[in-house]
């Protein structure tokens, strides 16, 4: 999958993760939306999306293939 | 400006408090080599086994460490840049002054550098067994991306804590530029963006940062992983906070993982007493600052040396 524009938190661990989406969205116009987010292939996303709440919609959790 | 006399200090000692009558010069643009980090970094720093080694140190700033590790440490030779041009003169002198027999040991790269952004200074790095850095660990209170992520966490950032002192960029650095770095998020883009850099023009020399551990040692540890390194912590101590000191950065740190379910994966690292025994949050420092700006609080500055896994 090519990704572009993405926001890279590979390396990152979950809180750091979060706070790197909230950072990103702040001031992004809806029709920037949904964010790409690169994320590392173990991930929880769904713990990650739980974290997101309504903001969760904003953004589209991707990994690079391994 | 009197020479110390090095002949009768025993090899090993540590002299971050200068020798009476004797000090560097320290202009207001210069962070003050006398405050206790200097005094981590340079503790960690004998304990690195540096004899004989190429050190390049990020970040020179007054020269207080140059000198350090020519007199002190053995290192076969030093090099060395600043962001701010001045330094790099000033710390010629104070070399000069601190270390003279072992001056010509010093070889600054002149001129504004960031970080090891020019042919000069990536040419040096490339030559050079250990990199040292001494680097802010946060975003420039007047970084527009930042004020916008800071009200929406509806923190203030407290009052004079915007103004620009001479020493300004010793403090801060401009976070929205570092943007691209992952451990951005948590001030330490800067950090990520020079072992970056040593990662492709110095893939086999050793590391070794100072950083205050007010974001929590786990997630400094996390950056040098991530990066394709193996850190160890070589010296940490406890220090007292500057008076006046904005953690306002950290606040919103902790109260963006508000709600989230993650906030006890994030909780910033300071302290109530000097022996470390009460922990408190960014925010419990912060409301203890409210009610009294002139509250002591303390953190942990550590000295991490960190080997590429792949050397």
């Amino acid at each position: 999958m090519e990704v572009t524009n993405a926001i890279d938190c590979n390396g990152l661990s979950a809180a750091p993760t979060l706070l790197r989406i909230k950072q990103a969205l702040v001031g992004l116009v809806d029709d920037a939306l949904p964010l790409e987010i690169l994320v590392d292939a173990d991930c929880d996303r769904d713990r990650l999306r739980r974290s997101l709440g309504l903001q969760g919609d904003a953004v589209r959790l991707v990994s690079r293939p391994q | 400006m009197p020479d110390l006399n090095v002949d009768e200090m025993p090899s090993g000692t540590s002299v971050p408090v200068p020798a009476k009558g004797v000090s560097p010069e320290v202009p207001d643009f210069a962070f003050d080599p006398t405050d206790p980090w200097t005094e981590t970094f340079q503790k960690g720093l004998e304990r690195a086994g540096l004899s004989g080694k190429r050190i390049y140190e990020v970040g020179i700033g007054t020269g207080t460490n140059v000198a350090f590790l020519l007199r002190m440490c053995g290192a076969a030779h030093v090099s060395g840049s600043d962001l701010d041009p001045r330094l790099v003169v000033l710390a010629e002198r104070n070399v000069r002054s601190l270390a003279p027999e072992k001056a010509n040991l010093f070889h600054p790269v002149r001129g504004a550098v960031s970080l090891i952004d020019t042919e000069e200074a990536r040419a040096r790095i490339a030559e050079t067994d250990v990199i040292i850095a001494c680097l802010p660990q946060v975003g420039d209170p007047g970084d527009r991306r930042l004020t916008a992520f800071r009200k929406a966490q509806a923190v203030e950032l407290p009052e004079g804590a915007g103004e620009k002192a001479d020493d300004h960029i010793a403090h801060y650095y401009p976070w929205a530029a570092f943007d691209e770095y992952p451990f951005n998020s948590v001030g330490l883009g800067l950090n990520e963006a020079l072992l970056h850099r040593i990662r492709d023009h110095a893939p086999t020399a050793q590391v070794i940062m100072n950083f205050g551990c007010r974001i929590g040692t786990d997630i400094i540890f996390e950056l040098f992983e991530a990066n394709g390194f193996r850190p160890e912590k070589l010296h940490s101590q406890i220090v007292r906070q500057d008076a006046g000191t904005d953690i306002s950065f950290f606040v919103m740190l902790e109260k963006a993982l508000r709600g989230t379910g993650l906030e006890k994966d994030l909780v910033c690292a300071f302290f109530a007493d000097e022996g470390a025994l009460r922990p408190l949050s960014a925010s419990e420092a912060q409301d203890l600052l409210d009610r009294d700006p002139d509250t002591p609080l303390y953190h942990e500055v550590c000295v991490i040396r960190a080997v590429p896994v792949a050397a």
